[in-house]
């Protein structure tokens, strides 16, 4: 049995507006275990940002409880770098924001930039890179504080289709050759199918966990092999029908 | 280094640069041209008397009266008080814009409570306060400071504070998930995003002390453009009036060209 890096137990949240109150998770359990991808996907405005808010604890349940071993990092739809600062100064961001910008962490950050192709951008400003390597930037300055668990919020919606095959192909073998926990959210099903190790469905709002998956493709973790083997449609078909139920 | 650079491009791109730089050349020459035009047309019709240089003076006349203000060695002294005044109560106007609008984003209570008052105090024309400042600051200086200061401040207020609350939610997101203090998120969010509109400000805000400056000279002055400009009017001396005009001109094109050259080095290297 693996470690827990990630618990929902019976979690719930109410959204309180001037108009109302709005229930946007309910009774949400699940765990994730440690070096395990979990993808999340369910129809649009489920509550999908909700539950990772929740699992950074940006957000205190309402019932229930989030437990979570050690640090997260978040990577968000758009890249997010800053313009004015270099590539070299958004990795470090995080490390300046926990204070524990020390050599050896820089130089840790830094490595990972070289070993994943943007050691020769690190004095560059976001505005000369492509959107792909922005992306990939944005993922190692996440990185950059060796956090336990990753949470991902539809990191590749914000990129065109070709694109965005190759990120979440980069980004994936990052987050597998680094062993990282990570638990991804999104919408789109073949992007869950080809990236996760198992996947949860949750209904419209207010979000549960309807289905629970374990993907059977075996050590296979490549995202464009994946999309080629016989089992892929399959699961398409099934996610889709109870994405829509 | 640029010659050899062109060098290496099409007939086509080169005959493009070509092309781009003549437009330049042009649009130089015709501004200059028209300003050429126009003051030979104005000097021209002053001095066959088609108009009368009394009223209209001409530029023949302004050239006169500022070298007579520079040999009498008032022309500076004039000049150097306006500029002192103007660039006084722009900085401290800056200065205190930028702090309180500071102040207003880092409470939020503290911002819906000065909301209504700040609305009010920037509907108010400032002029109305003329006499209260002369009672209040007296007739030097310092009262046409006050007045520049008043005319900038709640425009470098409002200006800024709308900046720092459209500072994006998503960035904030990124630094909170990063477990950022509110200080922090302030120091590397909130004020480097928030440059260009700094500049922006800058910029209005350089028409703004101008416009405080001389006002609150026109209120109560012994020296200034402004005092040129009303005691030119009174004496009906409207060479000295227009002298004072066109210093003025090219004094606040200058002070905003410095902004412009201020906006070039620091966003250099911003994508905004």
């Amino acid at each position: 049995m693996k470690k827990e890096m990630l618990r929902f137990s019976g979690v719930s949240l109410i959204y309180h507006t001037k108009l109302g109150e709005t229930k946007a998770a309910d009774a949400l359990s699940f765990s994730v275990s440690e070096g395990e991808f979990v993808a999340v996907i369910g129809p649009s405005g489920c509550g999908k940002t909700t539950l990772l808010s929740l699992a950074a604890g940006l957000l205190k349940p309402s019932e229930g409880l989030v437990e979570r071993q050690g640090s997260c990092g978040y990577m968000l739809q758009r890249d997010e770098l800053f313009g004015w600062r270099t590539v070299e100064k958004n990795i470090f961001l995080p490390l300046e924001i926990k204070h524990i910008k020390t050599e050896e962490n820089c130089e840790r950050a830094r490595a990972l930039a070289r070993k994943y192709g943007l050691g020769d951008f690190l004095q560059s400003y976001p505005s000369a890179l492509s959107g792909g390597m922005r992306q990939r930037a944005a993922l190692i300055r996440t990185l950059a504080t060796d956090p336990d668990v990753l949470l991902l919020d539809e990191p590749f919606s914000a990129l065109d289709y070709q694109t965005r095959l190759n990120v979440t192909e980069d980004v994936s073998g990052i987050i597998r050759s680094e062993g990282k926990t990570a638990l991804l959210i999104t919408h789109d099903i073949s992007e869950a199918i080809s990236l996760a190790d198992r996947i949860l469905v949750l209904s419209p709002r207010p979000a549960r966990v309807t289905h629970e998956h374990t993907l059977d493709f075996g050590e296979e973790k490549n995202p464009m092999r994946r999309r080629e083997m016989n089992g892929f449609s399959g699961w398409f078909e099934i996610l889709w029908k109870e994405l829509n139920a | 280094m640029k010659k050899q650079k062109s060098m290496g491009f099409s007939a086509e791109h080169r005959q493009f640069l070509k092309k781009r730089r003549q437009n330049v050349a042009l649009v130089w020459s015709l501004r200059l041209g028209i300003l050429v035009l126009l003051l030979g047309l104005w000097e021209l019709s002053a001095d066959l008397g088609w108009v009368d240089p009394f009223l209209t003076s001409s530029p023949s006349r302004i050239a006169n009266t500022i070298a007579s203000l520079y040999d009498d060695g008032t022309l500076f002294y004039h000049i150097g008080t306006t500029l002192w005044e103007t660039l006084a109560g722009f900085a401290i106007a800056v200065a205190v814009g930028y702090g309180v609008a500071l102040a207003l984003w880092w409470s939020e209570t503290v911002r819906k409570m000065l909301e209504p008052y700040i609305v009010v105090i920037n509907a108010l024309p400032k002029i109305a306060l003329g006499p209260l400042i002369i009672i209040w600051f007296g007739t030097g200086s310092t009262a046409i400071l006050f007045m520049t200061v008043l005319v900038g401040v709640i425009v470098a207020i409002m200006h800024m504070l709308s900046a720092f609350i459209e500072t994006d939610k998503n960035k904030m997101l990124l630094l909170r998930s990063m477990g950022a203090s509110k200080f922090q998120i302030l120091t590397r969010l909130v004020v480097p995003s928030s440059l260009p509109a700094f500049i922006s400000m800058l910029k209005v805000n350089v028409g703004m002390a101008w416009i405080g400056s001389i006002m609150g000279e026109y209120i109560v002055s012994r020296a200034g453009l402004g005092y040129l400009i009303v005691y030119g009017g009174q004496v009906f001396r409207l060479d000295l009036v227009m002298s004072a005009t066109l210093i003025l001109c090219v004094l606040a094109a200058g002070m905003y060209f410095l902004v412009v050259l201020l906006e070039k080095i620091l966003l250099k290297n911003t994508e905004n």
